[in-house]
């Protein structure tokens, strides 16, 4: 298996972009290239990482690159793939990686049609929880509570008033060879994750928890600390179902969610009454997770 | 750009006009952003960037270094700049009056953190005296108060009012002499194929694949991480969770690249053996 010492020194997504200082995302793109190396053709949708990845001319991508429409993410992917097969390049490794709001909201046609022609293709979802590049506004992936610009506080209401989306389970449902969900904060899960991926053939979906300090409102230094929260809370599951096998890889100390969401400032206003629904969300969150991995055959 | 926003809504309660909007470049926080405020007794129609200010702030000192802050200035008009300098240790383009407050230091003294915007608007309270320290008070609570809180507008016109006693005001030298920005113009038959960028070596530098790695970001940094080498027990935590490719591995460990570290401090907050700190 993978570990840190084994990664090599060269980065495919250079130093230079313009992220934001602590930018989760930036350290998910660096280690997937680290991953999956020179062979690899990336595209990206409409969002962040698009931006700060590259402004044109410039670009941090040290491999092939293509942006197309913010829909097109599953269905490029899957035709750059098939135009390689045609070449004969099967050793290449195709990766879309879009953000929540182009998975979630924008892209998921275009991803349940990939998905279901099992087309062999890697589609990462760096999960940050809203629309980051425009300015932070809700998507279907940003938690219940969380403040965005679409989702104010006011006196009627305050933040997101809807729970979040999950799509992993819905790439579950359609039985692709392997889904997996992850966090930046857990390198050794990513890492084996990505390994797994990268080795793997046929339709792969990997949702990555990455957490956004100007869209969460933390300081910058917290945002491993922050998807460290996430996942210990039980806010986010770390699991991988492979060829109809689910796993749980990693069981959450189940820390009280306050203490994930007092960290960040897009949680500030919620009251007592909202933290509880949070807890009980997370509760039912697992015990379904846990379910779902034993109708899977994974978990006792 | 709050800092606009909050100037231009300090001259309302001076009974003046006032207008402010950002420049929207593809950077993200913490790089260097434009925005525009204009001020005057009659109403303002104009709604165009302005290329002949009467007043330039500048945030960040290191931007003196970087860009030609006194270019378009009007011949009377003033600089002011958020430096730990004296007013004649500031080079500039040409000699002008400059305002000069160690705007960073108050900050991080009263907010913090090294956001300066409020700071730097009490310098151009004291620097241009047109508008009064009591319509600035209320100009920042209005513009900060909705966004972060009370209590923290609160916090950000107190260091306003710091800045304000402790700006300092003269002259600069001048004579720096500052590159024209370039930028890759291909003519239509150097243009690849549907604007595909090809990793190419121009006279202005690279382009295409890769080519970001010229673009050095540790302009951005407040705070710089340290490594001591005796703590350190080459986990590689830091390399792996850097976002910016700015931790190398290196023979007996790890460095520093500060040609790219933005200083965010995850390097700091991560090591297990606390072997980082960081440092202004």
């Amino acid at each position: 298996m993978m570990t840190i010492k084994d990664l090599p020194l060269e980065d495919y997504f250079t130093s230079g972009h313009t992220a934001c200082p602590g930018c989760g995302p930036a350290i998910l793109a660096k280690v997937i290239m680290k991953v999956f190396g020179k062979n690899t053709v990336i595209y990206t949708p409409a969002n962040c990482l698009l931006v700060f990845g590259g402004t044109y001319p410039y670009l941090a991508w040290k491999v092939p690159y293509h942006h197309v429409a913010f829909e097109n993410t599953a269905v490029c992917i899957a035709g750059i793939r098939r135009a390689l097969k045609r070449m004969g390049r099967d050793d290449v490794h195709v990766i879309g990686i879009a953000g929540d709001g182009g998975t979630a909201d924008i892209g998921i046609q275009a991803l349940s049609g990939a998905a279901e022609r099992n087309e062999d293709v890697i589609y990462i979802m760096y999960d940050n929880e809203a629309y980051m590049n425009t300015g932070i506004q809700r998507s279907s992936s940003t938690p219940y509570g969380a403040w965005t610009t679409t989702t104010p506080v006011g006196k009627v209401r305050a933040g997101k008033t809807e729970f979040k989306k999950d799509v992993p389970r819905i790439m579950i449902a359609h039985n692709v060879p392997y889904v997996a969900t992850a966090c930046i904060s857990f390198p050794n899960d990513l890492l084996a994750k990505l390994e797994k991926a990268k080795r793997i053939r046929g339709f792969r979906y990997l949702q990555i928890l990455a957490p956004c300090p100007t869209g969460w409102r933390f300081p910058p230094e917290k945002t491993i600390e922050v998807g460290r929260l996430a996942v210990e809370t039980g806010m986010w599951t770390l699991y991988e179902y492979e060829n109809g096998v689910m796993r749980i890889n990693h069981k959450p100390k189940m820390i009280p969610v306050e203490e994930y969401l007092k960290l960040q400032g897009r949680f500030r206003h919620l009251s007592e009454e909202d933290v509880k629904r949070i807890q009980d969300y997370v509760k039912r969150k697992w015990e379904s997770d846990l379910a779902l991995c034993r109708a899977y055959g994974g978990c006792e | 750009m709050l800092a606009a926003q909050a100037l231009a809504s300090a001259a309302f309660h001076d009974g003046y006009y006032g207008v402010a909007f950002p420049f929207f470049g593809a950077e993200r926080r913490g790089a260097p952003v434009l925005a525009f405020a204009r001020i005057d007794r009659e109403k303002i129609y104009q709604k165009t960037q302005i290329y002949e200010p009467d007043c330039v702030v500048v945030l960040d000192d290191k931007l003196v270094d970087l860009v030609n802050v006194a270019e378009g200035l009007k011949q009377d008009g003033i600089a002011i700049i958020n430096s730990s300098k004296k007013p004649d240790e500031i080079e500039l383009e040409r000699e002008a009056k400059v305002a000069v407050v160690d705007a960073t230091t108050i900050a991080l003294e009263v907010l913090g953190t090294p956001i300066t915007n409020s700071a730097m608007l009490g310098a151009f309270a004291k620097a241009t005296g047109i508008i009064s320290m009591d319509a600035l008070e209320k100009g920042i609570m209005d513009i900060f108060g909705p966004r972060i809180g009370v209590e923290r507008a609160k916090r950000n016109i107190e260091a306003a009012k710091k800045a304000y006693e402790s700006t300092d005001i003269g002259v600069c030298k001048g004579g720096r002499m500052f590159e024209k920005g370039k930028k890759w113009l291909p003519n239509w038959d150097e243009l690849p194929i549907g604007l595909a960028t090809r990793a190419l070596k121009t006279d202005v530098g690279l382009v295409g694949i890769g080519s970001f790695v010229e673009n050095k970001t540790g302009t951005w940094r407040t705070f710089r991480p340290v490594i001591n080498k005796e703590k350190c027990v080459n986990c590689l935590l830091c390399w792996f969770y850097c976002p910016d490719g700015a931790i190398k591995r290196v023979s007996d460990g790890v460095e520093v690249d500060y040609d790219y570290c933005k200083g965010c401090g995850i390097c700091a907050n991560e090591c297990p053996v606390k072997a980082i700190t960081m440092v202004r």
